[in-house]
């Protein structure tokens, strides 16, 4: 048996930056991974990050897993893949199944980064193949290259829901619907946001009834349910799918820390059996830590700090750090995961909806029964100024730990200030230049250049773009309103993109003056349509 | 495993590990099937959500009991798809908080392994590469 310093369970984001922590502090760390490749869900995750320049906002999730990775490299942690841990037993002693053998390994602490499980539900057809989870549908697609339906119904309006759904637009799909139990959506309004503007409508207070099919799924029948959560007779509605997506909550995966006698809770606001630890992870076994999912479901950016936490704190408990370095270090990372766990959405706020933002903004109910801000509400937000020539209206209404437009702006056109939740304000007094790198910059897609006054009657909008093919300039097509209605004609004036955008584009459409402030997506005439109109 | 009561923790504790056990003299009113009943819970094991409400009437109170009355949450995948699902139903079938129920046990190996794997013990000079 073999023994080293630290055994990580879990090389995702969380184990991954515990493992580095504590290799910098000169420990020996192994990390043992079931996958056959390491970082966890991050390289699933081709979205832009939120948070601040210390979360690695702004880049995109498998981006920051290849910084881990290389980061892990340099520090010499040593990552064992195909590696399923099947026990954690006394005396910090985990049995490894590696191919076709078992063997042991014991370490002086043990940090368990196993990260979580999607939830389930069971409605009639929720066994037919073509229900599969968001995880499912992220991995077939992001890692595999497998568009997973042609017509897909997503259920749950979570982050994990409005992320996927967007990436089964990406992917070619269509997604008919997001719809969700809950009377209001759940996850940040910018994501939800993306989708109402490519016309996905969201059913709140709705669940599925019945997946249809024999072999496979070819229908699903949703219902609006009433206060006890039952169906409302006559509400049902059906759609044609081949596909429906399950993003209804993480579990976590808690198993290993319970068989070792930690002390666990149940807690619904952590999503599940948790163990009871304290702030740097340890639990109520000596030298057992934990951190990230497994300990209370939150997001990729605060699991990596959390094992950065447990990192740095189980070198100490080892005597791998003098303990005045520990404390600041440790003190450095619990402002940064205090940063990210404040706004609307910080976990303490769960389950509650605020009437006003930090600033005093009425919060858009538009937005959180139907996906998108009407064309009054928008209004309201500091981001949304009216001005002569081109200028950022920037469509963030929400208070979430966000801040990469602010940097973004060279001509300081962009105000959030030291609270990372705080509403951008537009500058009045500044120029913008149009550079458009807010517009790249924003991880939630709501910031929009606009010229309300192009000149002969026109304006032009631009507006980030990620979807293939890329329209070409003068391709003709209909612009879009939040809500994804067809209000106007609009033509592609010009597509941007530079290696500082990451892969976003930049397209401006030129739309009727009217529509300024409310056109915001492109839709490509269909092929022949063009024809016609050339003929 | 301890009974003890668990510390607070630091989020703020909301269930302590193992509730008080129900009183089990308390009826339950008659079996009333339902439209769902075929709704398969459990896949692994394929156990139905009427098969997990008939076993509550037929006195199994506790997730533990239901597990190995019906075998629920111990294929392949150990419960971790239904285990919440069939918590809600018993707890619904109960009239109880899901809270109320006792959390299931954790026993290796946490993923499903052959036997010959199991008993095949990495030889001792065999662990110079980790």
């Amino acid at each position: 048996m073999n023994r080293h310093d630290l055994i990580v369970i879990g090389a995702g984001p969380s184990g991954l930056s515990a493992a580095i922590e504590a290799a910098h502090a000169g420990m020996d760390v192994v990390v043992f991974d079931e996958n056959a490749r390491p970082g966890g869900q991050l390289f699933k995750q081709i979205h832009k990050f939120f948070g601040s320049k210390e979360h690695h906002a702004k880049v995109r999730g498998f981006r920051i897993g290849d910084e881990l990775l290389k980061e892990a490299d340099a520090a010499g942690v040593r990552v064992e893949l195909d590696s399923s841990v099947l026990g954690l037993y006394p005396d910090r002693e985990v049995v490894v199944r590696h191919g076709d053998e078992v063997f042991h390994a014991k370490g002086d602490a043990v940090l368990v980064a196993t990260g979580a499980s999607e939830n389930t539900l069971g409605f009639p057809g929720w066994t037919l193949p073509g229900v599969i989870g968001a995880g499912a549908a992220q991995t077939m697609m992001n890692l595999h290259g497998v568009r997973p339906g042609d017509r897909v119904l997503m259920l749950g309006s979570g982050n994990v829901g409005l992320v996927v759904g967007f990436q089964l637009l990406q992917a070619g799909c269509e997604v008919v619907g997001v719809v969700d139990a809950a009377p209001r959506v759940g996850g940040y309004g910018v994501h939800a946001a993306k989708l109402a503007r490519c016309g996905v409508p969201f059913y709140l207070s709705h669940t599925i009834v019945s997946a249809e099919g024999s072999d496979h799924v070819t229908g699903v029948t949703i219902g609006e349910v009433d206060r006890s959560w039952q169906i409302v007779p006559g509400t049902e509605r059906h759609f044609d799918v081949d596909t429906i997506c399950v993003a209804v909550g993480l579990s976590p995966m808690s198993q290993l820390l319970d068989m070792a006698g930690c002390d666990m809770v149940d807690d619904p606001k952590r999503g599940g059996l948790v163990p009871v630890c304290d702030e740097s992870g340890a639990t109520s076994v000596a030298g057992i830590f934990a951190s990230g999912d497994v300990s209370g479901i939150e997001e990729a950016s605060s699991a990596m700090i959390e094992g950065r936490i447990s990192g740095a704190a189980i070198a100490d408990y080892l005597g791998y750090l003098e303990h005045e370095g520990e404390t600041r270090r440790v003190g450095e990372l619990e402002g940064s995961l205090d940063a990210l766990r404040q706004g609307m959405f910080a976990p303490k706020n769960r389950g509650t909806v605020p009437e006003r933002t930090e600033e005093g903004c009425p919060v858009s109910m538009n937005l959180l029964e139907h996906g998108f801000l009407s064309d009054d509400e928008v209004l309201a937000y500091p981001g949304v100024t009216h001005a002569k020539g081109v200028h950022a209206v920037i469509e963030c209404s929400q208070n979430i730990p966000c801040n990469p437009c602010q940097d973004a702006c060279r001509k300081g056109c962009i105000s959030i200030g030291k609270n990372i939740t705080s509403l951008p304000v537009v500058v009045g007094d500044a120029a913008c230049v149009a550079c458009g790198m807010c517009v790249a910059s924003c991880p939630g897609q709501a910031i929009f250049l606009v010229d309300e006054d192009a000149g002969d009657g026109f304006a032009t909008v631009t507006l980030p773009y990620e979807f293939l093919p890329v329209p070409s300039v003068g391709t003709r097509g209909r612009g879009l309103s939040r809500s994804g209605e067809e209000i106007c004609d609009a033509v592609v004036e010009s597509v941007r993109c530079v290696s500082a955008f990451d892969h976003t584009n930049l397209l401006t459409m030129r739309v009727p003056e009217d529509c300024a402030m409310r056109a915001r997506f492109f839709r490509p005439a269909p092929a022949d349509a063009d024809e016609e109109a050339v003929s | 495993m301890s009974d003890e009561a668990v510390r607070m923790t630091t989020n703020g504790a909301s269930r302590s590990f193992s509730p008080a056990p129900l009183d089990r003299s308390r009826g339950l009113g008659d079996f009333v099937p339902a439209p769902d009943e075929d709704v398969l819970v459990c896949r692994c094991e394929e156990v139905t959500k009427g098969d997990i409400r008939r076993a509550v009437h037929d006195g199994m109170y506790t997730m533990t009991e239901v597990r190995r009355y019906l075998r629920v949450g111990m294929g392949l995948c150990q419960g971790q798809s239904c285990t919440k699902l069939v918590r809600r139903i018993m707890a619904a079938e109960l009239g109880v908080s899901p809270a109320a129920l006792d959390a299931e046990t954790s026993r290796a190996p946490m993923r499903p392994v052959e036997m010959r794997v199991l008993g095949n013990e990495e030889a001792a000079g065999g662990a110079d590469a980790r």
